[in-house]
């Protein structure tokens, strides 16, 4: 098991050299850079600019120097939009939020999508079971950018329960909606994950043998068929939670929470080059941790996968 | 040397005596117990550093962390800042500015001359690379663009301290209206100890040393910034808002709705909204002059061969009915534009330009008229062209209108292309197009700063329009003491050659709560100080 994990993580430093080769210049590729302006800058002033940030060197050069900062001191260099921070306040400023609304928007789908497919699973072709599929395509079908002003109408025009956005240091009245908006599609597919293997192991021998056993209900739903109905919604939420942390460009900018989603977008209109690539790798290293994460609990889950792992 | 006082020097004596350009509070009025001000801004500012900081938006939270020269007031025009008054040389060459003895930093420090000349070098240092160096080079300090361009140590601009309270400016070019120019945030003086103790990082609220009414409490980037009251600023006493929140709030339908739910007192219209706004909302809604323009570009240098033709150019100018644009399609109380330069500008009078006295149906049967002449579109070759701008609902919808007008007047047909902002940009400037929107706002309020885009040199003349005589009236300019003729001949020449067509002037379209009082709704440049502004009692 020791073994596996130091492997997987040997495996991720050749895997980011790749990607940040490939993000430094494939982001080159598109025309315009962070100092095109509507107002071209003087010659002499833009090979000052040029200067000050690296970029009148050849682009092997500016890459091998980006490399090296980062091996040696952790300096994803500056910001080229925000001039008086670097990529390292920014993420750190920004990460924390979304981390924060994007936790809370995973508890809020695992907590509601597991339970509403258990009991559809359990009332299978039921009231219950039609109720519940029937709210998950619902939310399903409303994606953040129609919830979110719904939300916001109703929340804050018409019941002013909750600011329309805005952070203001992390309170929960500013959580709520940007992780109800998050969160309900996934919540939606979860549901019917569960839903689809809680019955597909119901139906197998071993709970067959359960019952036969004359088992409690209880014990069979929670201690037997729960763990293995739930490793694909795992698999699902692995990646999932990656998205949620990482930030929704749209609720970053609709509810103004100030989170990295927002970064990504604006890194991208401004040819924010260094913010681009520090969240390009933010990203891919938050990938890895969490696809290692499920991969282990697979294992806890699992005894197969256990196996096959030693 | 003989000096002509400014006539400032009458006016600053009031000054020190009467608090004329602070908060101006009529009689009667209650003011509300909380002086807050919170209002929207679409991104993150690009600083707070006045020598760094490019964006309207900074710019506007730097006018209020520092104090220049001069401030404006209401209507836009000069009033003393830390400068009380200045002469000028009789050549014009030389200013000499005398600042007041009680301005104070926010740590205490005196204000001093050597503050100015200390962050006017900062501004063109190769060490900053300030993007905003250009804007000492355009207000034609001496040696400015040798510093810049690496061939002079900064102490060689021309600005000096001969003492804690005289700035002494050398100019390389008479300019006319450099006085205007030092309300900007790249003139604003700096706190050398400050810069020095914390590098880049000395713009953060704990850092931070200002000289404004105002000092930076509290700044979380794209989420908020607070500024508060500056107690060591000299006129305190006559501030009233105590506190300024700025929201980051990216999206323009978002911030209206928390405009609704009170939380900011001010945000931005959203394109196509005003109408019904100031139908609901008639003392909160407000489209107010702004000194921008917006052209079509005719590629002059590389596009259709047909461009060449100026009756092409004019045919296609007549055949845009800018009424049905601004009335109908943007509907936010832009200015239809017959001149380049907007009328709003200060000391400038729109010339007589032919087309602007005409009914639109004559300028239809006068565009079809030129066209033919030209041997274009009806009974002619056709006419086709393709029309690139940046991507955005509102300029696609001038694009949808303007084009459908040609195709069914003229018979010409056009293909509209977008491109993202900065790819646009590319594009246009390497005059890879035919037909290319452009769009200006002025640096200072002065007709020059919109005319100097037509001459030759300008690396902003995107249709590359080349005229000699335009080019001889705009240097002239610089060193006359009435251009307006000068502007006048440019613009009429502008007229007859149309290497550009002015289809509108902008308006700034804002939704201000009614308890703010003091916003300067006459400045066309919408430069705004919270020092002038204050809160009344629901």
């Amino acid at each position: 098991m020791l073994n596996y994990t130091l492997r997987r993580l040997l495996m991720v430093i050749p895997t980011l050299l790749i990607l940040v080769i490939f993000a430094f210049y494939l982001m080159r590729l598109a025309p315009g850079g962070p100092f095109t302006s509507e107002r071209p800058l003087p010659p002499a002033v833009m090979a000052n600019v040029l200067e000050r940030y690296g970029m009148d060197e050849p682009l092997y050069v500016q890459l091998w120097t980006y490399i090296k900062n980062i091996i040696c001191c952790f300096d994803f260099g500056p910001s080229f939009a925000q001039k008086d921070r670097t990529v390292n306040d920014v993420i750190a400023q920004g990460f924390p939020v979304t981390l924060t609304y994007g936790f809370w928007s995973a508890v809020f789908v695992l907590m509601l999508g597991v339970p509403l497919g258990i009991i559809a699973a359990l009332r299978h072709n039921g009231f219950w079971d039609y109720t519940m599929t029937g709210l998950a395509i619902f939310s399903q079908i409303f994606p953040n950018f129609v919830l979110a002003p719904l939300l916001v109408l109703l929340f804050t025009l018409s019941w002013g329960l909750l600011p329309g956005g805005g952070w203001n240091g992390g309170q929960w009245q500013y959580i709520v909606m940007p992780a109800i908006a998050l969160g309900t599609s996934y919540m939606a597919s979860v549901a019917r994950l569960t839903r689809g293997s809680m019955l597909e192991v119901l139906g197998s021998p071993y709970i067959r043998t359960a019952r036969a056993k004359g088992l409690p209900e209880r014990t069979i739903i929670l201690r037997h068929a729960l763990k293995p109905a739930l490793l694909p919604t795992l698999t699902y939420m692995g990646p999932v939670f990656v998205y949620m942390i990482t930030g929704s460009v749209f609720v970053d900018v609709f509810f103004s929470t100030g989170g990295i989603g927002q970064d990504f977008i604006d890194g991208a209109y401004s040819r924010d080059y260094s913010i681009l690539l520090g969240l390009a790798i933010l990203y891919a290293v938050l990938t890895f941790a969490l696809t290692l994460a499920v991969d282990l609990l697979y294992a806890w889950i699992d005894p197969k996968v256990r196996a096959g792992l030693s | 040397m003989k000096r002509r006082p400014f006539l400032f020097a009458a006016l600053a004596t009031t000054f020190l005596t009467t608090p004329a350009f602070a908060a101006d509070v009529p009689e009667g009025v209650t003011l509300a117990d909380e002086q807050t001000f919170t209002y929207r801004t679409l991104d993150e500012f690009s600083s707070f550093d006045p020598q760094v900081v490019e964006d309207v938006d900074g710019s506007n939270v730097v006018r209020d962390l520092f104090e220049g020269l001069y401030n404006q007031d209401a209507d836009g025009n000069i009033v003393p800042g830390v400068a009380l008054n200045h002469e000028a040389s009789d050549d014009n060459l030389t200013y000499t500015f005398n600042l007041r003895d009680n301005a104070k930093w926010s740590d205490g420090t005196p204000v001093t001359a050597g503050d100015f000349v200390y962050a006017w070098q900062r501004a063109v240092d190769p060490e900053l690379a300030s993007p905003y160096a250009w804007y000492m080079e355009l207000m034609a300090i001496e040696n400015g663009a040798s510093i810049i361009a690496g061939e002079m140590e900064p102490t060689a601009l021309g600005v000096s301290a001969p003492d804690d309270t005289t700035l002494v400016v050398k100019l390389s070019e008479p300019l006319p209206y450099f006085t205007k120019m030092v309300t900007h945030a790249t003139t604003f003086p700096a706190p050398k100890w400050a810069i020095e103790e914390h590098g880049a990082q000395w713009t953060r609220p704990e850092n931070m040393v200002s000289n404004g009414a105002y000092v930076l409490t509290a700044h979380v980037p794209k989420e908020r910034s607070v500024r508060s009251r500056n107690e060591m600023y000299w006129d305190n006493e006559n501030t009233v808002l105590d506190t300024v929140t700025t929201y980051v709030i990216g999206d323009e339908a978002q911030g209206l709705t928390r405009w609704r739910a009170g939380e900011v007192d001010m945000t931005d219209i959203p394109a196509g909204q005003y109408p019904a706004l100031s139908q609901e909302f008639p003392n909160e809604a407000f489209a107010l002059p702004r000194l921008c323009n917006y052209y079509f570009n005719f590629n002059l240098a590389s596009g259709p061969e047909a461009f060449k033709d100026v009756r092409v150019r004019q045919a296609l100018a007549l055949a845009v009915d800018r009424e049905i644009i601004v009335d109908r399609v943007l509907q936010g109380g832009q200015f239809p534009a017959f001149s380049f330069t907007p009328a709003a500008t200060a000391g400038f009078e729109t010339p007589d330009i032919e087309m602007a006295s005409m009914t639109q149906a004559e300028r239809d049967a006068k565009a079809k008229e030129l066209l033919t002449e030209a041997g274009y579109g009806e009974g002619g070759e056709p006419l086709s062209f393709t029309y690139l701008y940046n991507t955005s609902e509102a300029h696609q919808q001038v694009a949808i209108v303007a084009t459908q007008m040609w195709k069914q007047k003229l018979g010409v047909d056009v293909t509209l292309e977008n491109q993202e902002w900065k790819v646009f940009l590319e594009t246009r400037g390497a005059q890879n197009y035919d037909m290319a929107r452009g769009a200006w706002c002025g640096d200072y309020n002065e007709a020059s700063t919109f005319l100097d885009l037509l001459t030759t040199e300008s690396g902003y003349n995107d249709a590359k329009f080349s005229n000699a005589r335009v080019d001889e009236l705009m240097a002239e300019a610089k060193s006359s003491n009435d251009p307006q003729p000068l502007y006048t001949e440019v613009e009429q020449i502008v007229a007859a050659e149309m290497p550009v067509i002015p289809i509108y002037h902008y308006s700034t379209n804002i939704m201000l709560s009614e308890s703010i009082q003091g916003w300067p709704i006459n400045n066309v440049e919408q430069n705004w100080y919270a020092k002038d502004l204050y809160r009344i009692a629901d």
